[in-house]
């Protein structure tokens, strides 16, 4: 009974279910919004020829290599009170934390759909041609034909926005029940040497990332158990 | 349809077609071996390709109404039955979901109307890949190799498939094809490539039988065109 009580109170406890929501607001926004740009993004990428196409592809590649809380320190000195977008007084908020995400999410979203177009998409738009559809048809169909990898690619960019500490840590200043997130509750629980409640978080955050694992990887064998090559 | 100085290059290869009339109305064949240019002058025609230089004369056909079943069909990642009308989709018409099963079943592929696309076998898809390209009542149909893999059973019912529509619509098709069957049954002129070039063109009789061309005799000779009775 006590072990299970000690469980009722840990998960009914005030700040987990504050970091908890904090969390999947803070993901479900910037993936959002992430998905949208970095599908466009990476759906033009593909379409366009332009010069400086490379050198936009490599500053992408780069940005996926960035260490995130640089990314951070970048958004923190953007968004400081004399900061060119202090004005809007994003420090501190779950928005503000949203905009470092985006900017960690959308290259992996952009390249992933890119890479996935490149390989695809001509034949897509060889076919749509043959078929008489038009511009718009066309650039409908390509994106349901890798509905499969840009689900991958969004589930992806979900595990990286629930699993990032210190971009959010910089820009979000871990204020609890606003922007204290189950990352940095727990980077925070452990210096105080608590315990239970940050394991509690780590195993949740566990749970989340095999359920995204699982439906990831659900999305890819529909695909190739039944191709008949 | 007419090609005048059509000229495409595509790495190392090149086309180079001074002049292609193609009538309405008539079964051509495009032959020749491996690599000689026919899927390239296809897709250039399909408006897949955009030729470098030159210009194909659509003499009035709607490049909606132009159509190609490809060597390899490209099937969406869904069922046989959204493959099958997805050019009606496209055009705002009501699948006669009747008239469709009927068609199905006419070609063997009733009871895998449901079945992921992807995983028919090669010989289906290509006989899905057919269907798809005439349901929407197409002018212009080019069939690149797509008849390859078809048992003798469903080849012949194909072929009449080619004659009934032509009976009633009288539309313009290119084939594209080793099979000396296909060539001699079906089509009325062929045009030979060789390496890019159009050597020789004509109606088939012509081509086969009186050709002076080394290359075509040969190819011709190998691919046993021999067979076809004159007249
Ligand atoms: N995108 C491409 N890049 C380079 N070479 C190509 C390309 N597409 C086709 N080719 C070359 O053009 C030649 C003709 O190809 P194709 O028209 O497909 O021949 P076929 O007569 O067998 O249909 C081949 O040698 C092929 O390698
Ligand atoms: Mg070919």
């Amino acid at each position: 009974m006590d072990i299970i009580n000690e469980a009722m109170r840990i998960f009914t406890d005030a700040g987990i279910g504050d970091a908890v929501r904090v969390t999947l607001a803070m993901a479900l926004a910037s993936v959002t919004i992430s998905a949208f740009l970095g599908i466009a993004l990476g759906i033009l990428l593909e379409q366009c020829h332009f010069p400086g196409k490379r050198i936009l592809i490599r500053i992408n590649h780069t940005l996926l290599g960035i260490p995130p809380v640089v990314v951070g320190l970048l958004v923190y000195l953007l968004l400081m009170r004399n900061g060119p977008l202090g004005a809007f007084a994003l420090l501190f908020t779950i928005k503000g934390m949203v905009l470092a995400q985006i900017i960690i999410i959308t290259p992996i979203i952009t390249s992933m759909v890119y890479s996935y177009a490149f390989t695809t998409a001509p034949a897509v738009r060889a076919f749509a041609v043959t078929m008489g559809a038009s511009k718009w048809q066309t650039q409908i169909l390509t994106i349901k034909e890798m509905k499969y990898e840009i689900y991958f690619a969004i589930v992806t960019g979900f595990g990286r926005a629930i699993s990032e500490v210190g971009s959010v840590m910089l820009v979000g200043g871990n204020i609890e029940g606003r922007t204290r997130t189950m990352t940095t509750a727990i980077s925070m629980l452990k210096s105080q040497g608590i315990y239970t409640e940050g394991v509690t978080l780590g195993v949740l955050l566990l749970v989340f990332a095999f359920i995204l694992q699982w439906a990831a990887e659900s999305f890819q064998k529909r695909e190739l158990e039944n191709e008949n090559y | 349809m007419r090609i005048i100085n059509l000229k495409k290059q595509l790495g190392r290869f090149s086309i180079d077609i001074p002049y292609l009339a193609l009538a309405k109305g008539c079964i051509h064949g495009f032959i020749g071996e491996n690599g000689s240019g026919k899927t390239t002058t296809a897709k250039l025609i399909a408006n897949i390709l955009q030729p470098d230089e030159g210009q194909i004369l659509y003499d009035g056909l709607e490049p909606r109404s132009i159509t190609m079943s490809s060597q390899k069909p490209y099937m969406l990642h869904t069922s046989v039955y959204e493959n099958l009308i997805y050019p009606l989709k496209i055009r705002n018409i009501k699948p006669d979901e009747k008239a469709i099963d009927a068609m199905l079943q006419k070609y063997d592929l009733y009871e895998k109307k449901k079945q992921y696309a992807r995983s028919l076998s090669s010989g289906e898809q290509q006989k899905l890949s057919l269907l798809r390209t005439l349901i929407f009542q197409p002018e212009f149909v080019i069939v690149d190799e797509t008849l390859s893999n078809l048992s003798a059973e469903s080849l012949e019912l194909f072929e009449n498939l080619i004659w009934e529509i032509q009976k009633k619509r009288c539309i313009t098709w290119v084939l594209i094809s080793h099979q000396p069957h296909i060539i001699n049954e079906l089509c009325d002129t062929v045009h030979f490539f060789s390496n890019g070039r159009l050597i020789e063109s004509g109606r088939k009789e012509q081509v086969f039988l009186h050709s002076q061309n080394p290359i075509v005799k040969t190819y011709v000779q190998r691919q046993a065109f021999g067979l076809l009775k004159e007249g």
